[in-house]
């Protein structure tokens, strides 16, 4: 189902139908903002070039890629053109651009954009209610606005990769998950500041910060920190308050459950499913806290239990009881749950070539409203014409000559 | 949805927040930083369990958690198993845009908070559905905390990798500091909420279905593109080929060479040693297939060298390198303070107490208000002055245990 940008199903409305983002964000943070937007219907126009191109378009070494992707999710969705920004007249073409668009989203370092012509500033004077969206390692201000960064260091200065890990162990690097959790928080961010334009026809520069995004799963340890200058450090699978709760080896290899137990019922429930009945009138187990105090020889015992049998069996026996219990899920795990594929979290795509991948769906259901992933990976500048043909009216001859000139490039 | 009276973009809109997971509090909290009126709903008594969830304040026993989470809040009680409870919630939801609720599928429809009975009534209003695994689909009635959801998005599997992995290979893998799976859906939860506000003029209200763990799914999303590409990823494999977090003198810093220059500049960055020198050692193609040589050295080097001193010289070569910091120098750091990243608090019993706002520079309110230390502190504000309702019923509703 390609879904041609200039054919709206009024229809079927999705929430940012009608809505034109121009998008100069590479590698995952900002891409995964701008994709959640794509998601919900939003006209997402990509802009690289030849001499910048997103690091899914190459190889990725560190990460034991070794050649570019043959398909992001991240990109999916969106439209892709060529402006190179080093270009007087790519710099020009660019104001166009984001003159026809809502909202414009970067990732360059705190400055760039500015010696580009097209800060905030700037931009206000071509369209005065654009919402700009500025994707940064440490936001635009302070004295470490120029710092570089990728996801495993800002989840360093951030702290939560501080309060990670084992508790006798070092920190741990987070990964994809805390680049794509600052563009979801930049996603709400940037839904907002469009809202707040709809309702006041004001625009506004929206400044995230991935740093400050990591800082804010660690507010609830800021805040002990703050009141009582104490802090809990790594704690390991430990939640204080929750005991047993941890991770269980279950039957194969490499194979997991999560259980995790805060109330008493939950705590008959547990014993019920284990068929230890005796631990429910035994006063070492009677309160959480004393049930935290002997945790460890609670996980022995459960892992005892767990061994030995699959995570399938024993999720569908504890959920029974009333237990939070969960498989560790992997990739191939989610793909094939059939609760994932009913409620439509995973989507096959299929590319203009034919080839065919498993992608993630769109991660809400509206009722009326729903999103929606349509398209592959776009080739680079796939929509040059589109753009800037149909979209700015370009003559063809002036588009070739652009191309030549390597504006277009 | 009203017109916005002041500057934050979700001035004038209501929202009535009956959830007890940290998910549903988290993105509660969210909407209330950027503008909305948001009336948290409790069970009367003793309150939401997340109040005796430890680590603890100082003072009287306030959840560090729940009052993040819970922060610029209006609290109410009200038992929605009784008649006139859930007549009130009617009225309350008249008042309202958007309802959020995170109560098991299997008894909404005993409290009479199925989403097509509440549509019934209120065609215009925003249902959102803050669930685990969502409203619908097999798993829709399972029951689970954070550490089931993080296993369930798929990176709970993932965790931990580099020098904890190659410490502990033989442990269970290790969660996320906190809550980060619930923060996440929350923060979709919030993305919902807004997209729906945003159609809700023309298309009126629908129910919007988030899951924690399909918003963790799309986190993770480069696990099911890797998949794709043939390789199924677990936590040795996934591993950074190089790099990753450093022991040193006197703490950890993390480091990444992603380009060439960066690389080059931690050549030098470590005096240009003789194993640096080796033909191979140039391709960055080869460095990725034979990263645990690289680390042997990196690390080795690594365990001489001082953590803000290697930062610096680090950062000056263009070397991506960052300190692994704690709450402590967070809150100390310079950035923090150039950003107004704090907003001081009174916490009853606890004192004033600098918190974290938003996790961006928006539109946000400038003042922040602890959640009231008892359930039902605003029932008076909420169910008097907002629905008109006298202070006589009000007390015959507490006497009979309504609110």
């Amino acid at each position: 189902m390609m879904n041609k940008p200039t054919i709206n199903k009024p229809t079927i409305r999705k929430p940012l139908q009608g809505v034109r983002i121009t998008d100069f964000t590479v590698h995952a943070a900002g891409p995964f903002c701008t994709h959640m937007l794509a998601l919900l219907g939003a006209e997402c126009i990509k802009v690289e070039s030849t001499k910048r191109m997103d690091v899914f378009r190459k190889p990725h070494p560190v990460y034991g890629r070794m050649e570019a992707a043959s398909f992001a999710q991240v990109a999916a969705n969106k439209l892709s053109i060529q402006i190179n920004m080093k270009h007087a007249r790519g710099a020009e073409l660019a104001r166009r651009v984001i003159a026809i668009s809502d909202i414009m989203c970067e990732s360059f370092r705190p400055g760039v954009m500015e010696r580009l012509g097209i800060g905030y500033e700037a931009l206000k004077a071509i369209k005065h209610d654009i919402v700009m969206v500025s994707i940064s390692a440490c936001g635009q201000t302070g004295p470490e606005r120029n710092y570089r960064g990728y996801a495993p260091l800002f989840g360093a200065t951030g702290g939560l990769g501080t309060l990670t890990g084992f508790a006798d162990g070092p920190p741990v690097e987070m990964r994809h998950a805390m680049d794509h959790g600052t563009g979801l928080a930049a996603a709400a961010a940037t839904l907002a500041a469009y809202l707040r334009k709809k309702r006041t026809g004001k625009g506004q520069h929206v400044d995230i910060s991935a740093r400050e995004v990591a800082t804010s799963f660690i507010g609830d340890a800021l805040l002990q920190y703050a009141a009582t200058g104490q802090s809990s450090g790594r704690q390991g699978n430990d939640i204080p308050g929750m005991a047993p709760h941890n991770v269980y080896p279950c039957l194969g290899t490499d194979m997991w459950i999560s259980i995790a137990v805060a109330q008493d019922s939950e705590w008959a429930g547990l014993a019920r499913a284990m068929g230890r009945e005796q631990w429910i009138s035994d006063p070492q187990y009677a309160t959480s806290a004393s049930r935290w105090e002997h945790r460890r020889v609670l996980d022995e015992e459960i892992a005892q239990w767990t061994r030995t049998r699959t995570r399938e069996a024993l999720t569908a026996l504890l959920q029974k009881h009333g237990v939070a219990a969960f498989p560790s899920y992997h990739a191939k795990d989610i793909v094939e749950d059939p609760h994932m594929l009913s409620r439509g979290a995973i989507k096959e795509l299929r590319s203009p070539k034919g080839e065919t991948r498993l992608a993630v769906g769109v991660p809400w259901r509206f009722s009326r409203t729903p999103g929606s992933i349509d398209t592959w990976t776009p080739e680079l500048g796939e929509h040059n014409r589109y753009v800037f043909g149909e979209l700015l009216g370009m003559k063809e001859s002036e588009i070739l000559e652009l191309i030549e000139d390597q504006a277009i490039y | 949805m009203p017109a916005a009276l002041n500057d934050t973009p979700l001035d004038g809109v209501v929202v009535i927040e009956h959830c007890r997971s940290v998910a549903g509090s988290y993105a509660g909290r969210m909407l209330a930083l950027m503008g909305a009126r948001v009336i948290k709903i409790e069970a009367p008594g003793t309150g939401d369990p997340l109040r005796r969830m430890p680590p603890f304040l100082d003072g009287e026993q306030r959840s560090a958690l729940f009052d993040y989470i819970n922060v610029n809040k209006a609290s109410i009680t009200l038992d929605l198993s009784t008649k006139p409870g859930r007549a009130l919630l009617d009225e309350l939801l008249k008042k309202a845009d958007v309802f959020m609720d995170d109560t098991r599928p299997l008894d909404r429809r005993a409290l009479g908070i199925d989403p097509e009975q509440v549509a019934d009534q209120q065609p215009s209003l925003l249902y959102a559905s803050v669930l685990p695994f969502g409203a619908v689909g097999n798993h829709c009635n399972y029951f689970a905390y954070e550490l089931n959801t993080l296993h369930s998005g798929g990176e709970g599997y993932l965790m931990p990798n580099g020098l904890a992995l190659d410490l502990f290979p033989e442990r269970p893998p290790v969660k996320i500091y906190g809550q980060f799976a619930q923060f996440v859906g929350g923060t979709s939860a919030v993305c919902a909420i807004i997209s729906g506000l945003l159609v809700q003029d023309q298309v009126g209200g629908q129910l919007l279905d988030i899951s924690v763990q399909d918003a963790n799914v799309a986190l993770s999303c480069f696990n099911i593109q890797r998949l794709g590409e043939g390789v199924l990823e677990n936590r040795h494999g996934r591993s950074f080929q190089y790099g990753g977090v450093l022991e040193c003198v006197d703490g950890y810093v993390g480091l990444l060479t992603l380009e060439q220059k960066q690389w080059e500049g931690l050549v030098k960055l470590m005096g240009d040693p003789e194993w640096t020198q080796e033909e191979w050692l140039k391709d960055p193609l080869n460095r990725g297939r034979r990263g645990a040589e690289i680390n042997k050295h990196i690390r080795a080097w690594a365990k001489s060298q001082r953590v803000e001193d290697l930062v610096l010289r680090g950062q000056a070569q263009g070397v991506p390198l960052a300190k692994y910091v704690g709450p402590d120098e967070i809150m100390a750091a310079e950035q923090t303070k150039a950003r107004d990243m704090f907003v001081e608090v009174d916490i009853p019993g606890v004192g004033k107490v600098p918190m974290l706002t938003a996790p961006f520079q928006l539109m946000t309110p400038e003042t922040l208000t602890a959640y009231p230390a008892q359930p039902g502190a605003s029932n008076a504000a909420v169910f008097c002055e907002m629905l008109g309702h006298s202070k006589a019923e009000l007390d015959r509703w507490r006497a009979d245990k309504v609110v």
